[in-house]
This record gives structure tokens, sequence and C-alpha cells, in this order.
């Protein structure tokens, strides 16, 4: 079971787009996959009908008033009644009663859809420009939601720069993310999907954020139980299991997915410096280390690294930068990066260093260039890994 | 031959090169610093038509990108969001937001009333004038590096935005705040005190209601946000913490302050349109509005009710579940006033005249859109399907079909009903009804996909998307190239009436109120002397006549004009 993981998240992490999947649903709604979405689909269905029926009798009366009263050449003949109180009222009263019936149906959803059971599991959410960042209650974080099967799930999120929004359709559940606040949504999701990515389901950002609002789409992957278990256990221990020396290509590709939208590798602009050579400055780790970086205030990255000064070594800055970010402000950027601090453990501080120092060793999409050997202590399952590479 | 009105002449008999709005002074200056309504009407409408243009080639080109699911290199996700941003800004705040009171409210409502002019002539030259600096503003924050917060500017993303244009932009729309604040004054002023002798509240035209109720909102409304775009700019600028939670302040409360206008706001588009269509269909069916009082009623019941209901635009930003539902609520009961609109104007239909001019047919095209973008209202007011449907493109959908499907229709079918009254000169009805009926088929294909996209899950202001998705943005920007050529050959058709149009009559339709009464176009003062009015939807006494080429208002026999006139059967009050 593990060897299934071990190969399968690293693909979901850095492996292109899956074939698109197909619109799944009816006519009007995609399919319903939480507990909660059928309450939601009675009601729209509701409204839906009543929308039809209305619309007909509006067009058909419409059609058929303006057929049978047409005007023959210029003559007028104005005689219709100019009001007629009783139905006036009537058309007051229906609508007005309708309408009621309306907001009971709603606000009935809306309260369970409101209210997470006691007994959810908590998952906490981090949005960020322009990416997610999922924590289980065990510390692991991840960029796609896994979430257990049939059981509750409560979701607590909170924004470090802008509003975004939490929504899956197949849920039928949406929330804004609101930094200063922290925000609740909750669903259960009976069906489990595994870990294929053509029947996971579609997150999206649903609050407009900035330049990458629609790059902020992940999947969400339901397991069942001991599958979550498992596989909650197996990340818990996953970057700490990879040899110090191979997390580079382990756990930092996987991390450089929340920065690809600001830092370039290739040294194109972007809202971030480029970690690429550009503007006659070399790589990320060549410039910091020789000092090179010029910040906005006029200073250089000399001025502040070396013994007694305020970083004892170049990984010291790349680390208060990722984590302390704003600090120093690199020329000409404004303050717009996000701190990870909390989000990303020391050891993948660590392995983001020293992916930087080896760029060359990856494409411009931050994918190692050579096949990732199995994790030396697991044996590979070929029968999992097969099902899960379909 | 009848007379107009036994107290002066008729002005049926004058010729096109003797005195009218459009002659009365000559040269550029006498046009830039007029008082005359119609004058500041006019030139009103072509600096929004102009603005029209610009928004729709800003949605053209966002529907185009939108063509392909992945990235193209002709528009980068910056530029996306410009455009996206420069098409809702342009389009509600220089379009559709001033279009029916500024520039048909202006021609029209001093007519309406029999007076010459509007309560404060020099205010409604300093609205016009704020209007074009405003839009000034606009165009400098394109130049100054463009802004991409969305038109509805929420924070702290628009405090943090890197690009330049956004404290112009917000200027600029504090600026046409004030401009509609001015109209909307004017026109309270004026509908209180310059009514004519027999207008009573209750004989005004409808569309004079829809005017009234407009201004109460613009004034009361907008200073709202007025007030809030200049915190966002202080807090731009000086890093005065309001809304941004990084400097102590509170984004939601942005979004409570924002919507506490932009929700009356989209009444300010609706309302006005909703008075056209009474004038339309009343006229064209040739026959009294059904249940005036309603109709009315309605358009005051939707001014009060659109100041309570804001916080539906935020049931799932985070505000507490008792709050929504009572928005939820109070929201519900705006459903109600416009669907007595919609069965009254049916009901107008019942036993009328019905010609299916230009104007008529933009009339039930409303019909059919509004039903639409009301209905689907519906699912958005109701609590747990809108949390399925907020922020997608379900609403885009719902918002097109009214403001767009509605009020901007409305607001063109205004235009070809007083169009021969503007200018002097008829239109071509068969480009006029193609151009009609493209627009309106258009419309349908590009938006009523955008019900089916959102309700799947298809997020708004997306500048890539879900391939499986693809199939019905490719329907949509089809559907808007076909609206796009409705409007070019509506513009097409009003032009080129202004070169070779047959000249007007006063009276092409058959209208009963007083704008039918006057020469088309109208001589500077409008009327000689202020005219008494009677049962303005009282079509009885309209018929066609021959010598003046059109339909004429037969005064003599309104018995409140004339105390001879023969008893007639049929006679309203
Ligand atoms: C929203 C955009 C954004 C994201 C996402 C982002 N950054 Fe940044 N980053 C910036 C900007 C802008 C700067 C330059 C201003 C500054 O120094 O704070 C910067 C600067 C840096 C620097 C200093 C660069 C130098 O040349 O000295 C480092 C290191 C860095 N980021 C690392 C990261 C890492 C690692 C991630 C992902 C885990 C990340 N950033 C994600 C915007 C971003
Ligand atoms: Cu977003
Ligand atoms: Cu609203």
């Amino acid at each position: 079971m593990n060897a299934f993981f071990s190969t399968i998240v690293p693909t979901i992490a850095t492996a292109p787009p899956p074939a698109p999947r197909e619109l799944t649903g009816g006519f009007w709604l995609p399919q319903a996959s939480s507990v909660n979405a059928e309450n939601i689909d009675a009601t729209f269905y509701f409204i839906t009908y009543l929308g039809y029926f209305f619309f007909a009798l509006i067009v058909a009366l419409m059609v058929i008033f303006v057929v049978k009263y047409r005007q023959r050449g210029r003559e007028i003949h104005a005689e219709g009644p100019t009001h007629h109180t009783a139905l006036e009222v009537t058309w007051t009263i229906i609508p007005l009663l309708l309408s009621i019936l309306l907001f009971y149906f709603g606000f009935k959803g809306f309260l369970s859809a409101s209210t997470p059971p006691l007994n959810s599991y908590q998952i906490d959410v981090t949005a960020q420009q322009w990416s997610w960042s999922f924590k289980y209650p065990n510390g692991v974080v991840s960029d796609d939601l896994i979430v257990p099967a049939d059981k509750p799930v409560k979701l607590v999120m909170r924004s470090e720069d802008v509003l975004h929004s939490l929504f899956v359709p197949d849920f039928r559940v949406k929330k804004d993310v609101v930094p200063g606040r922290y925000t609740t949504l909750w669903f259960n999701a009976p069906e489990p999907t595994g870990m294929d990515a053509r029947k996971a389901h579609h997150l999206f950002c649903t609050e407009y954020c900035g330049k990458d609002h629609s790059n902020m789409n992940r999947k969400v992957y339901v397991l069942n139980q001991a599958e979550f278990d498992e596989w909650a256990e197996y990340q818990r221990t996953a970057d700490q299991r990879s040899p110090v020396d191979e997390r580079y290509f382990r756990v930092a590709p996987k991390l450089y997915k929340r920065c690809i939208s600001c830092h370039t590798l290739d040294g194109t602009p972007s809202t971030g410096p480029s970690w690429g050579a550009h503007d006659g400055l070399p790589a990320i780790w060549e410039r910091t280390e020789k000092g090179l970086t010029k910040f906005g205030d006029g200073t250089t990255l000399k001025d502040y690294i070396g013994p007694g000064k305020e970083y004892e070594t170049p990984e010291a800055y790349i680390s208060d930068s990722i984590l302390n970010p704003g600090k120093h402000l690199v020329a000409p950027f404004g303050n717009a990066m996000p701190t990870f601090k909390g989000q990303i453990s020391d050891v993948g501080i660590q392995a983001l260093i020293d992916f930087m120092k080896r760029l060359d060793e990856f494409d411009a999409k931050g994918n190692y260039l050579k096949p990732i050997p199995p994790l030396p202590q697991q044996t590979a399952d070929p029968k999992k890994t097969a099902n899960a590479a379909k | 031959m009848t007379t107009l009105d036994a107290s002066r002449p008729t002005h049926l008999n004058i010729e096109a090169s003797s005195d009218n709005y459009l002659t009365h002074t000559r040269g550029l200056l006498s046009w830039a610093f007029t008082l005359d309504h119609k004058r500041i009407g006019v030139m009103y409408m072509f600096a929004i038509l102009g603005s029209f243009f610009v928004g729709g080639v800003f949605a053209l080109l966002v529907r185009t990108k939108l063509l392909f699911p992945d990235a193209v290199n002709w528009m980068t996700a910056e530029q996306y969001n410009q455009a996206f941003t420069l098409h809702g800004a342009v389009m509600v705040f220089l379009v559709i937001v001033p279009s029916i009171p500024a520039a048909l409210g202006n021609f029209i409502l001093p007519i309406m009333l029999g007076a010459k002019d509007v309560a404060f002539p020099r205010l409604n030259l300093a609205s016009f004038w704020l209007w074009i600096f405003g839009a000034i503003f606009v165009v400098i924050s394109l130049l100054a590096g463009s802004f991409d917060t969305g038109w509805t500017f929420y924070t702290p993303y628009s405090t943090r935005t890197t690009l330049g244009g956004v404290v112009w932009v917000i200027t600029g729309v504090f600026i046409l705040g004030f401009s509609s604040i001015f109209t909307g004054m004017n026109f309270i002023v004026t509908i209180h005190k310059l009514r004519p002798p027999g207008m009573t509240w209750f004989r005004m035209p409808l569309f004079l209601w829809a005017l009234y109720s407009t201004a109460l909102i613009q004034v009361l409304a907008t200073p709202v946000l007025a007030i809030t775009l200049a915190l966002v700019a202080i807090e731009r600028v000086f890093h005065i913490g309001v809304f941004d939670p990084a400097m102590g302040g509170d984004p939601v409360l942005f979004q409570h302050f924002f919507w506490f206008y932009s929700h009356p706001a989209v009444y300010i588009m609706i309302l006005p349109g909703m008075g056209i269509i009474s004038e339309i269909i009343a006229v064209h069916s040739h026959r009294h509005i059904f249940g005036y009082r309603f109709i009315a009623f309605s358009s005051i019941a939707i001014a009060f009710f659109s100041f309570l209901v804001w916080g539906h635009h935020m049931f799932v930003s985070g505000q507490s579940g008792l709050m929504g539902a009572v928005f939820s609520l109070i929201t519900f009961s705006v459903a109600i006033p416009s669907a007595i609109k919609v069965f009254n104007w049916l009901a107008t239909l019942y036993k009328g005249s019905i010609s299916l001019n230009t104007p008529m047919l933009y009339g039930l095209a409303f019909l059919f859109l509004f039903t639409i973008g009301g209905l689907t209202g519906l699912h958005l007011g109701t609590l747990n399907t809108d949390i399925h449907l907020h922020d997608t493109y379900f609403v885009v959908a719902h918002f097109h079909y009214v403001m767009m499907g509605s009020a901007l229709i409305a607001m063109v079918g205004g235009l070809h009903h007083w169009w021969p009254k503007m200018f002097g000169r008829m239109y071509s009805e068969a480009l006029g009804k193609l151009g009609c009926v493209l627009v309106f088929v258009g419309f349908n294909v590009t938006f009523f996909t955008q019900f089916m996209l959102g309700s799947h899950g298809m997020p708004r202001r997306y500048y890539l998307y879900q391939p499986e998705f693809q199939i019905y943005h490719v329907i949509s920007t089809c559907g808007s190239y076909i609206m796009a050529l409705g409007f070019i050959i509506t513009g097409i058709c009003l032009l080129k009436s202004l070169f070779s149009g047959k000249p007007a009559p006063a009276n092409p339709w058959g209208g009963r109120s007083l704008e039918w009464q006057c020469p088309s176009p109208p001589p500077h003062d409008n009327f000689p002397t202020t005219p008494r009015v009677g049962d303005c939807y009282d079509f009885s006494i309209v018929r066609w006549d021959d010598s003046a080429g059109g339909y004429v208002v037969d005064r003599s026999l309104d018995p409140e004009l004339n105390p001879n006139a023969p008893k007639r059967a049929g006679a309203h009050h």
C-alpha cells in the first residue's frame, strides 16, 4: 500500500494535467457527490420547474395576445379594461406565497449546510495567491484535498493575502476565504474516488484574486477510511523517510508548485523575481551566494550576509525570505509574497534551497529531468501503480 | 383637420427648416454650453453610445479569449483581467447607470411634463460635464497602468494590486457618482414642481414614476459608493487601514458598503427601463396601461426594498447565517413588485391594437428576457441554491439578462421609440427589426448557455477553464458575435435615418402623452404655453390623420380639456 502512494503522490504533484473529465450529471447540475447536494438539487429543480411554468405562461400569453390583437390598418380600438383589482391582488398574492415557500426551502437547506456535525474531521485550509494548502490533524500538508469517504469533513479556512473562495461543484459547497478571519465549510462525500484524477472532483477558487485566479484550482480525492488513514500516515513520514540528499527532487518540486505562479525558473519576469538568470544577474543561488541581489532601498545583499551581519549564511537569507517575505524587498518588486510560515517545514525549506542550488537538473516547470527512483526501503507494488497511472 | 390644442396654434405644419432645438442656435459652443435639456440629453446619448461601443469591444475580447480553454498568446492573463474589469466598469458606470435617466430621461421628462426645461438647467449641464470628466479619468487610468480589480473593487485586492490605474478610476467613478446625483436631484425637483395643470401624481406617465423612483435611489445611495471608493483610495495612498486586514481593516465591511450602493444601483439601471417598457407597451398597443396604480406603486416599492437587500450578494462571504436568512427573505419581497409589473404589461396587451413596430419588438423582447432574468433570480435569492451558484457563470448570465437583456434592451427600445421625436426622422423599419431580432437571438445564444456553464460549476472571471466547458464557451462566443452584428446593423439603421430618413410626424406611433403632441423635433421651448393634460393613457382620442402623416391626439374630444366634448363610451378615469 505504501508503495502505491509513494509513486502516485509525486505523480499527481508534478505530472501534466490528466485527460479532461467529461461533464457529469444532468442538463443543469453536475453529479451530486455529497450528502447535502441532494437537498440543494431538490430546491434547484423545484425553482427551475416553477420557472418553466411561469415562463411558458407569460410567453404563451404574450404570443396569443400579440397575434390575436394585432392592429389592422391604422384603426385604434382601445377598449380593454384599465384595471381589475381582484386579478391584480391575485397576482400579487401568488408570488408572495411562492416566495415564502422558496425562502423556507432555502433556509432549511442553508441551516444544515452551514452547521457542521460535531464529529467532523477537521482540515485546516490556507489560501494564498495562488495556491491552496490543506493541513491534516497529523501535520501533513497537501496541495490537493484528500478526504475520507462517508464522514463529515469540516474545512477551517483562512487566507494569507486577499479574498479567495473555495468551491467544489460536485459537493455544492462554497465559502469565501477571508484574510483576518476564519470561515468554515463542511461536507460529507459518501462515494470514494480513489486516487484517480479523472474521477476526482474539481476544486475551484471562485473569488477573483488576481493574475492566476483561474489557476487556483485543485482536485478533491475521496478515499475510503482505511486508504485515507494509510495515506495520511504515509505522508506524515514521507519527507523524513526520503534520504536527505534526495529531498531536492522528491520534496522540493511539490513545494515549488506553490511558488511557480510568481517565480519562474527560466528568467521570464513574473510577479516575483525569477529564480533563473535574468537582467544580467545569475540564477538565484549564485546571486545569493555572491550577494549580488539588489533591494528596493538601494542596498545590496552583500550588506546583510556574513559573520555578525543579519544573516550568517546565504541559506539563512533564503529561509528568511520564505518565512518573512517583505523584510527586504528585491528591486523592483513590491511586497506581494505571502508568508509560508507554518506551512513549509524545515525539511521542506532545506529541500527548496537544495533545489535552487541544482536548478539545471529540472525543466522550466520544476519537473525533475531524470526518472525518480522508488524510495530505497520500499518495494513497488506493480498492480497498484498500473492502476493509478491509468 | 383637428386642432391639437384650442388655446394655441398647431405646430403640425411647421417646416423642418423652421425653429427646432437642433437648429435653434448653431456652433459647437452652443452645444457645449447649452442649457437645453434636449441638447444635453442628445449629447449624453452619443457619449453613452460611444462608451457602449468601447465596453462592447472589451466584451468581445473577453469572449474571444474564452473560445479556448488554455492560454492563447495574443492575450495574457493580466490583459484578460483588465479586459473584463474594463468591460464591467465601463458598462456599469459609464453606460447603464446613466443611460436611460441622463440620455432619454433628460430629453423626454420635461416634454412629458409640458415644461420648458428641467428645474435646474445649469445643474443639468454640470452633470453632463461631470460625466465627461469622470470618463476622462477612466481614460487616464488606462494610460496610468490600467486596473484589474473587477468592477466591484473588492478589497483587499484593490488596495494591493500593483497596477497604477486604480486610484484614477476610483476618482473617475467618484465624479460619475456626482453626475448621477445631480441628475437625480434635478428630476426629483422637476417632477415635484413642474407638473402641468391636470397632471396629478397618479396621472403621470409611468416613465416619470420610474424616473422619480430612480432619482430617489440615485440621491440616497450614490454618496455611499463615493465615500466607500474614497476610503479605498485613502487606504491605497496613505495606508490607513479600513478594509485591508493587514492594516487592521475589515474586507467584508467593504462588501457591505459596496453593495449598499450597488444593489440599489441595479434598480437605478432597471427601473427606468421598466418605465420605458410601460410607455412602449401602452403606446404600441394603443390602449390604456393596465393597473396603473399597481405599476406606479411597485416602482416605489422596488426603490424602497432595494435598500434592504444588499446582503444577498454575501451569502457565502462569511457573514452570519442569521443575516443571510434575513436578507434572503427581504430579497424575495423585490420579486413581487417585479412580477406585478410583468403581469400588468401582459394584461395591457389584452384587447389592445398592437402594432409590431421596432420599439414594440424591443418591448416584447424585454418581457421575454426580463422574465428569464427574474425567474433565475429566484435561484440566487434562495439561500441553499445560491451557495452552489454564487460567483459562477450562472450569476453572470442572470445579471446580463437583467442588466443587458432588460435595462439595455429597454434603453435601445426607448431610443427607437423616441428617435423620430428626437431627430425628426423615421428610420427603416426593416433594418431596425433585423437589428432587434439579431440582438435578441444573439443575446440568448450568448447568455442562456452561460446558465448551464454556471450551474455545472464554471466560476466567473476565469482566464483558463476545464476543457469540458469548452463547448458552452464556443456557443456563447458565437452568440456574442451575432449580437455584435445586430448592434452594428441597429447603429447603421439609426445613423442612416439622420441623412436619408423620411421626416417624422409629430406622432408616428399613436402615442398619447404630451411628447407626442409637440412637433418632431421639438422646438426650443417644447410648448409655447404649458398645456393642460388629461388621462395620458386614454387612447380613445388618438386617431390617424392623413394630412398630418401620423396620429393626432384629438384634444377637443377629451372632456377634461374641452367641456363641450361629446360623451363617449369607454372613457376611463
Ligand atoms: C504571490 C507571489 C509569490 C509567491 C506565490 C511566492 N513568492 Fe517569493 N517573492 C515574491 C516577490 C514579489 C518577491 C520579491 C519581493 C521580496 O523580496 O519580498 C519574492 C521574493 C522571494 C525570495 C527572495 C528572492 C531573491 O531573489 O532574493 C525568495 C527566496 C522567495 N521569494 C521564495 C519563494 C518560495 C520558496 C515560494 C514558494 C514556496 C515563493 N517565494 C512564493 C512573490 C511570491
Ligand atoms: Cu481566486
Ligand atoms: Cu443585489
